[in-house]
């Protein structure tokens, strides 16, 4: 856990993120030389760079291979050609970065296999210790590509939110209630005592109630946000939402 | 961390990598606005909406007559209502339409109510009929005329030795339906119906976890929150939900036993039964027996804390301790204590008594014995006579004061000691002499001197 927290922090930029990160601002401004959409698919691609990993990983290729995939593909994407595809095709951020590492893969693996070692390119801080351990982790059974994807998409959304979230309470000096309420986020009402978070914290049980309360609905707004911001259209969050949702029944 | 963790709340299997530890399901679907709600999701915050009027139901259900509301729940809304047809009177239960919107819901909803349906057992609500109506998914069951434990304990109507009477029957119930498969999940005193003739009915049999939001038929009550009775909950259903067994039934049945039988629940260290009430010291057994923490300790069978609770209702040696053991206890053991000691008292009064009657006959032997027996000094006969009959005369007034004084359980001692006087003074003892021992061995009785010790107020 510890070593995904420190992933995060150190590849996103946390100042400006809600101008810099919205797929919306790629989309809407991704002028092929706009540095400004360059600079949030770059933000965006370190955050949700770990999925395609795991994808690949999921396909059968080896560590080492799959670190260099993700990175080559990251590299091209982050390429002109691949912008102006970008504003062509539209859509949410998740389903368009799969397509075109799936296309990515099965078309110009070769070629850029071949220019590999010459071209001038970006490179993102992958830590790819890091992802290995993480996708270790995973359990595969029988699950799908897509369904790890999906799946590991859905985990690092909800990771950079609660992290997020987290620096949030860290900054008004609230650290402390954090750590001790958080868990009430994925807890039926009622399932966390809040007797003995309040007597740990010496406050009351109505304070620590109304804290929990007020912990949900920032949490809820903080993740609703950040979906509005890789989905094309804001109207869309709910069926995102829904969409990771389904990917974990079964 | 082992691989295959679950989620305690909706199933999901967890990775070791969840975000900070959460269910990413659940922390996803507390970011679902409020109007959805998928199966293991949160319940989503919804103001509870007041149950539709009996005429507004009427419209969903043309084969019913709906003659009104009887209550509302956890599970849903209960009407009385009639079926015209065949001339009887149903309780019709609408489920609660939140749960309904899982689209697994369908399948589980007919799956489980056809098992309900197919228990048959008189201390078991029978399920006629079940179905979905324009989005409603309904049961119809037998109808009930008669009040659910908590009503019969609000209104303070149930003795321990009540209670008691009670057991068997729900012990019989839940053997039938564990025999057939079907565990209750939800036994609490509001699922316990008791109709006028006294009769067990169990009603809600298995709707715990058809309401349970259990996703892809996997046997675990999700929700804490629908269910909303935890106090009657056996501890695994909370640690380990996947595994409750009808061992967890026979938890919450211990739990209603104590609370029965003392009023309280059994929330932390709490005393045995017996220490709060005057009951049978054996029943502490039963019931911290039913209430292991480890369901392996507990009773494994429904039918055993059946035949433990008989044979102590019946056993002859405690049978008066039970009787005592009453709504008010202490009123119960004091009336039974004045009852038991009402003939030695009566007996004692009437050896007085004897003793006074004689009293003329002794003058009369005096006087005899005086005037015709030589050698006596009529002058010492003076002075002895009259002090001889005093002292009659006032031990025999003392034990009808303190005859009086024992069959008002009052002061032990004078009783006694109204005992040891009707035995040696004569001519009294003649009668005195059993009536005094039968009035000491009453007396020594250890729920007799207590009663004797605390008069209630």
């Amino acid at each position: 856990m510890a070593s995904e927290h420190q992933t995060s922090q150190a590849t996103a930029p946390r100042d400006g993120w809600f101008v810099t990160t919205r797929w919306s601002v790629v989309l809407a401004i991704g002028r092929a030389d706009s540095t400004q959409a360059r600079r949030a698919l770059t933000t965006l691609c370190q955050t949700y760079w770990y999925p395609l990993y795991a994808y690949v990983r999921r396909l059968g290729h080896s560590p080492a291979d799959a670190e260099d995939l993700t990175q080559e593909f990251f590299a091209r994407l982050l390429e002109k050609q691949y912008l102006a595809r970008v504003q062509r095709e539209g859509g949410r951020f998740r389903s368009f970065l799969l397509a075109a590492f799936k296309r990515f893969l099965a078309n110009e693996w070769d070629r850029a296999e071949a220019q590999k070692r010459g071209g001038h390119r970006t490179v993102l801080s992958l830590d790819a210790a890091a992802a290995e351990s993480r996708y270790g982790q995973q359990p595969a059974y029988e699950l799908t590509p897509d369904k790890i994807y999906d799946r590991a998409w859905a985990r690092t959304l909800l990771e950079e939110v609660l992290v997020r979230l987290r620096q949030e309470y860290a900054a008004a000096g609230k650290a402390e209630l954090f750590d001790q309420i958080s868990v009430s986020l994925s807890q039926p009402r009622g399932a966390v005592r809040y007797a003995d978070i309040a007597e740990q914290l010496g406050t009351t049980e109505a304070a620590v109630k109304m804290a929990v309360q007020r912990l949900r609905a920032r949490y809820r707004q903080m993740l609703r946000t950040e979906i509005a911001h890789i989905v094309a259209d804001p109207a869309e969050v709910e069926a995102e939402i829904r969409y990771l949702f389904a990917t974990f029944a079964g | 961390m082992s691989a295959t963790r679950k989620c305690p709340q909706c199933g999901t299997e967890l990775g070791p990598e969840t975000p900070q530890g959460h269910c990413p399901r659940c922390l996803l679907a507390v970011g679902l606005g409020s109007e959805v709600t998928e199966p293991g999701g949160t319940q989503p915050i919804v103001a509870p909406k007041p149950p539709p009027a009996p005429a507004e139901l009427a419209k969903h259900f043309p084969n019913l007559e709906i003659l009104e509301l009887l209550g509302q729940g956890g599970m849903g809304v209960v009407y009385k209502a009639r079926q015209p047809r065949l001339d009887r009177l149903v309780a019709l239960k609408v489920l609660s339409a939140e749960a309904s919107r899982d689209p697994a819901f369908a399948e589980r909803f007919s799956r489980e109510a056809r098992a309900l349906a197919r228990l048959n057992h008189p201390n078991i609500v029978a399920v006629y009929d079940f179905g979905e109506a324009d989005g409603l998914y309904y049961l119809v069951m037998e109808f009930v005329d008669g009040l659910n434990m908590r009503q019969i304990e609000q209104a303070g109507k149930l003795s321990p030795r009540e209670a008691l009477r009670l057991v068997p029957a729900i012990c019989d119930a839940l053997q039938y339906a564990h025999d057939h498969g079907i565990v209750h999940r939800d036994i609490k005193p509001g699922n316990i119906l008791v109709d006028p003739e006294g009769r067990v009915k169990i009603a809600d049999f298995g709707l715990a976890k058809l309401l349970g939001r259990v996703p892809h038929g996997r046997s675990l009550t999700a929700s804490q929150t629908i269910m909303g009775t935890p106090n009657y909950m056996a501890p695994e259903r909370i640690e380990r939900p996947q595994e409750v067994d009808h061992r967890a039934d026979i938890y919450s049945l211990g739990v209603v036993l104590y609370e029965m039988l003392t009023g309280e629940l059994p929330i932390g260290r709490f005393a045995p039964p017996s220490q709060k009430v005057q009951v049978d010291v054996r029943l502490d057994e039963v019931v911290l027996r039913a209430l292991e923490k480890e369901r392996e300790r507990r009773y494994q069978q429904a039918s055993q804390v059946k035949t433990d609770v008989e044979t102590i209702a019946s056993a002859p040696a405690q049978a008066t301790r039970l009787v005592a053991a009453a709504v008010t206890p202490q009123t119960q053991a004091w009336k039974a204590a004045r009852r038991r000691v009402k003939g030695p008292a009566i007996g004692l009064l009437v050896t007085g008594i004897f003793n006074w009657a004689l009293m003329p006959l002794y003058v009369v032997i005096g006087l005899h014995l005086a005037r015709n027996v030589g050698g006596i000094n009529p002058s010492g006969m003076s002075v002895s006579f009259p002090i001889a009959m005093l002292l009659v005369a006032a031990t025999s007034s003392f034990i009808i004061f303190a005859a009086l004084k024992m069959k008002a359980l009052e002061g032990w001692r004078m009783a006694v000691a109204g005992s040891v006087l009707a035995i040696i003074v004569s001519p009294g003892n003649l009668i005195g002499l059993p009536l005094g021992i039968w009035s000491l061995v009453v007396l020594s009785r250890r729920e007799v001197r207590d009663a004797f010790a605390h008069k209630p107020t």
